[in-house]
């Protein structure tokens, strides 16, 4: 029941701040987060459960940890964020209050024993985060938010015909009792590669990935750091649960497939972007194709997955928040009016840059890690052809981001503009990509925290 | 055998006195629905007489075909009333001549006749109306096959009359799903060759003007003559319909003379049933613009198509 | 028996969203969906009670007062507080061929059912796939968002079915679903304005 805790203060905060503190919402909403990480770092240190109703160990105690520190960060940066709020499709109040109870329920949804809810509450979160995604109410905002809708709703339905398939040759629906049963049969297999696609268009798999870029592109920028951050990583978490259930090399190379193409069409699409929001758009979706991949291998690889969603989601969340920053006072979209940022916004600029190499795997930074440990394991089971590809495919998208975020920060060609104001708020994205830096301390604290997920 | 010479005299005379009595029937009950008063019941007879008596005019640009094509087309649908099952459940004299595609065939090749007049005859109106007949005819021609097929797949033959009977005697087929789809198929398109609203409509109001126009330029004896057989040609499509499809019931499969003479007023009243629903939905329905005839024949064709895929899924893969 | 009442049930349903793809109004799509669930309804609510589940029964009860009562009212409502611009449905390709694609995918979803499901079920599995083939296709061939919304509630509709064929999941689950499909409905409603038809070129959607 403890395990619950953090969910329930976050839930908590939602329903009082729609209904009895309107006016302090925002008090109410920080409170609430920071009863949620509270809970979270005490909950570490808890002893695994194993009920009927819950399924904790070390892997949720991390996801619980991860979600609730971005959501600290999330809701004091949109503090800032939504002073410039007019003409939102939301009211303040209501904003904060669909977001906890968004990080509610996915705080609930990672201690579950059960693949049916697990579903209920992944597509729960589609509804509370539509009318968040369409906030800014101009008519892209509206297409892209009803795209996302629509797109999101449909792939989780066909998730649900294959929980049913599962549901049907195995006839039991809970973690525990799926791991003590030897699990094959064709049916099981149709209902891994159908989980594999439901779960996979809320994760940004290709080719199910295309509401991705444009939802994060409209979104206001808390919310598409948390989306990147948190809600990605969370949809992945059902399936690395199944595959710990269930171990098929057809499935793991289904799963392979279709993270390759992800990494593929993700550092790709990167060359031709134009605004800068859907270039980390479609970072991320290359980086959860390298997690789906880490995944599907298992062993180390997982390791890696876990280490890379969990750097990538303090790095990108702050990249994400600064670039509401670079929104709010530059007023554009677009790549090529942003200049010289380093003179403009000295930290936002400076945090951008590193926030870029960070997403993108590169050394100091522990995303780097988890990548190589990944692309090792590709290559020690798929053969040096496809690793050096999946490889070659990362570096490409490191090239072209870091080209692209280059030029917005460094070059100075135009005649200097006064300095613009910066949030308040930014020390949240700086804290952030700055913890992206030192997760690499704390790696073999992880490897030996989650042995006991990995097979 | 001589008594089913007989009885094709019989089904003959019957078909043959019947067709304008059931048409002016169906006028009758769409002036009536509207509130008006309308025709006399046997005004088509009076049409017909008039015609008879008048003289026979043929453009100038047509060659003989024209003037023989009303008697071969009337020669046609006589033939057919000798071997559809009108008033009788067991094959009559010619019955073997032609199956039900056969059947079908030769309604094909009676409505191409008409059409090749029509066009012989130079008139632009004569000539609207052949296109507009024949782009119909083209996409209802699949799905009276596939009824047909289906139908053959049920009872194993192409037999109208074995249809008739399977369906008599054995609830499971009458109840079954793929009977209902096919007889929804059959209907909509009854509507359709038929030449009934939402498809054509021949109230004073508004000119339909897909099977009215072929006969523009005709007069006289051979007008006539193409009237009677496309009242003809209704009455048997419905009571194929009737008999063959959905009430297949007291048809008398034996020879016996009470129940055949019985049965003919029995059918009459199931025509009169048909009828009004007919008038039913003439008064409900507004014509459909042309183009949008064609997705109403494409969802005949579903019923049809469907009709195979419930044969598959529910008899087993 | 019951196989028989499932495949008229099944057949009649898949006719439906045939007919859905023939209108051309979005009122009457709505309409036709609500009469598609009804069916659906009272066809969940005559085996919960031919067979004594409780929990079917209630299931059968939520599926009626949700989906064929109150979605089509608040949709329908929605509409009509729009201008005229969401009353007609628009296809992106012409009637014809969206019907004859609608028959396609149901001849496909036998083969399907066919070529990968055939140990597992029986043969009357293919009408749900059928159905939410159907839906995803009206999904893709409309631009109007109602439409969509209904493509995406038919899909729905045929899960019911084929969890109806393969074992009940448990109730809870199926609550949820109920529920979230509610609430999923009620956010479309309130993001739903008239879509722009060139919204396809909007740069900052492009790429």
């Amino acid at each position: 029941m403890i395990y619950l805790l953090p969910s329930i203060s976050a839930t908590l905060g939602a329903i009082l701040s729609f209904s009895l503190f309107r006016n302090k919402h925002k008090e109410v909403s920080v409170l609430a987060s920071f009863l949620a990480l509270m809970f979270s770092i005490f909950l570490l240190f808890e002893p695994d459960s194993f009920t009927a109703f819950f399924y904790v160990d070390s892997l949720s105690k991390i996801f619980l940890l991860m979600i609730s520190c971005v959501y600290l960060g999330v809701v004091i940066f949109s503090i800032g964020y939504l002073e410039h709020s007019h003409g939102h499709l939301v009211k303040s109040y209501q904003y904060f209050s669909l977001l906890d109870i968004f990080v509610g329920v996915m705080l609930f949804s990672v201690t579950l024993n059960n693949f049916g809810l697990f579903w209920v509450s992944i597509e729960g979160t589609t509804f509370a985060t539509a009318l968040l995604v369409a906030s800014e109410n101009d008519i892209a905002a509206l297409e892209a938010a009803w795209r996302y809708i629509m797109i999101v709703s449909v792939g989780l339905t066909i998730g649900l015909v294959g929980t049913l398939f599962l549901y049907s040759s195995a006839h039991t629906l809970s973690i525990t009792d799926l791991l003590s049963r030897q699990n094959q049969g064709s049916l099981f297999f149709l209902s891994g590669m159908l989980l594999v696609v439901g779960y996979g268009t809320k994760i940004g798999i290709f080719p199910m990935y295309t509401w991705l870029p444009d939802a994060h592109g409209k979104a206001p920028a808390p919310i598409s750091a948390i989306f990147s951050a948190v809600l990605l990583p969370v949809s992945l978490y059902p399936l690395i649960r199944f595959f710990e259930v269930y171990q098929n090399p057809s499935l793991s190379k289904f799963a392979f497939v279709l993270g390759f193409l992800s990494v593929m069409t993700g550092s790709i699409m990167t060359l031709n972007q134009r605004l800068y929001k859907r270039l980390f758009a479609y970072s991320s979706v290359e980086n959860m194709g390298l997690s789906l991949i880490g995944v599907s291998l298992g062993s180390y690889a997982l390791v890696g997955t876990i280490v890379l969603i969990f750097t990538h989601a303090f790095a990108k969340s702050g990249v994400f928040m600064l670039t509401g920053n670079m929104l709010h006072e530059l007023k554009t979209r677009k790549i090529e009016d942003v200049k010289g940022l380093i003179k403009i916004m000295p930290k936002t600029g400076l945090f951008l840059f590193f926030g870029a190499l960070a997403v993108t795997g590169t050394p100091p930074f522990a995303t780097f890690f988890g990548e190589l440990l990944i692309v090792s394991k590709t290559i020690n089971y798929y053969g040096w052809t496809v690793g050096v590809a999946l490889f070659f495919f990362l570096v490409c998208g490191f090239l072209f981001i870091n080209y692209r975020v280059i030029n917005m920060v460094f070059n100075d060609e135009t005649k200097p503009v006064s300095s613009a104001k910066e949030s308040p708020f930014t020390f949240v994205p700086v804290i952030f990509i700055t913890l992206a830096a030192f997760v690499i301390l704390i790696v073999p604290i992880f490897y030996r925290f989650i042995e006991g997920v990995i097979k | 055998m001589l008594n089913l010479f007989f009885l094709s005299i019989l089904q003959l005379l019957y078909v043959f006195a019947l067709a304008p009595l059931a048409v002016g029937i169906l006028h009758v009950f769409d002036e009536r629905l509207s509130s008006r008063r309308g025709p006399s019941i046997f005004q088509e007879y009076y049409n017909l007489f008039k015609f008879f008596r008048k003289q026979s005019i043929y453009p100038k640009t047509a060659s003989g075909f024209f003037s023989y094509v009303p008697y071969i087309t009337f020669g046609m649908y006589l033939f057919l009333t000798l071997v559809l099952p009108i008033i009788t459940a067991f094959p009559l004299l010619f019955g073997p001549v032609v199956d039900f595609v056969g059947g079908g065939l030769v309604f094909g090749a009676a409505s191409t006749f008409l059409k090749l007049a029509s066009l012989d005859s130079r008139n632009s109106y004569s000539i609207l109306g052949t296109s507009r007949a024949s782009s119909i005819g083209i996409f209802t021609e699949p799905i009276i096959l596939l009824i047909f097929i289906m139908f053959g797949v049920i009872s194993g033959t192409n037999n109208p009359y074995v249809i008739n009977n399977i369906l008599q005697t054995s609830t499971s087929w009458f109840f079954s799903l793929v009977h209902l789809f096919v007889g929804v198929a059959f209907f909509l398109v009854l509507i359709i060759e038929t030449g009934q609203l939402p498809i054509e409509s021949h109230t004073p109001n508004e000119f339909g003007s897909i099977d009215s126009l072929m006969s523009l330029e005709y007069s006289g004896r051979e007008l006539a003559l193409l009237k009677w057989g496309s009242y003809i040609k209704s009455f048997l499509l419905m009571n194929v319909f009737l008999n063959v499809f959905t009430l297949p019931f007291f048809v008398p499969m034996k020879f016996n003379i009470l129940a055949i003479v019985l049965y003919m007023f029995i059918n009459f009243l199931k025509i009169i049933l048909l009828l009004a629903i007919f008038a039913i939905i003439n008064n409900i329905v507004s014509k459909y613009r042309l183009f949008k005839i064609f997705d109403y024949i494409l969802i005949a064709f579903s019923f049809a198509l469907m009709a195979m895929v419930v044969f598959y899924v529910v008899n087993g893969g | 028996m019951e196989k028989e009442i499932f495949a008229l049930v099944g057949f009649w349903e898949i006719m439906l969203s045939i007919f859905m793809q023939w209108q051309a109004y979005t009122i009457s799509n709505i309409k036709t969906f609500s009469v598609q669930s009804w069916i659906l309804g009272i066809f969940l609510l005559w085996a919960g009670v031919f067979h004594g589940f409780i929990a079917l029964i209630i299931l059968a009860l939520l599926t009626i007062i949700t989906r064929a009562i109150a979605m089509p009212l608040y949709l329908g409502n929605t509409i009509r507080k729009q201008i005229y611009r969401a009353r007609e449905n628009k296809h992106r390709i012409s009637t014809g061929l969206s019907i004859l694609i609608s028959l396609l995918l149901a001849v496909f979803g036998y083969l399907v059912y066919y070529l990968i499901l055939a140990g597992h079920g029986q043969s009357l599995v293919s009408i749900p796939i059928t159905l939410m083939l159907q839906g995803a296709f009206l999904i893709v061939s409309r631009s109007n968002a109602y439409s969509q919304l209904i493509g995406y509630l038919v899909m729905e509709n045929s899960m019911f079915l084929l969890s109806f064929l393969f074992s009940e999941l448990p109730f809870i689950i199926e609550a949820g679903i109920i529920l979230d499909v509610l609430g999923v409905v009620v956010v479309a409603g309130l993001l739903m304005r008239v879509r722009d038809e060139d919204i396809e070129k909007e740069e900052e959607l492009l790429g």
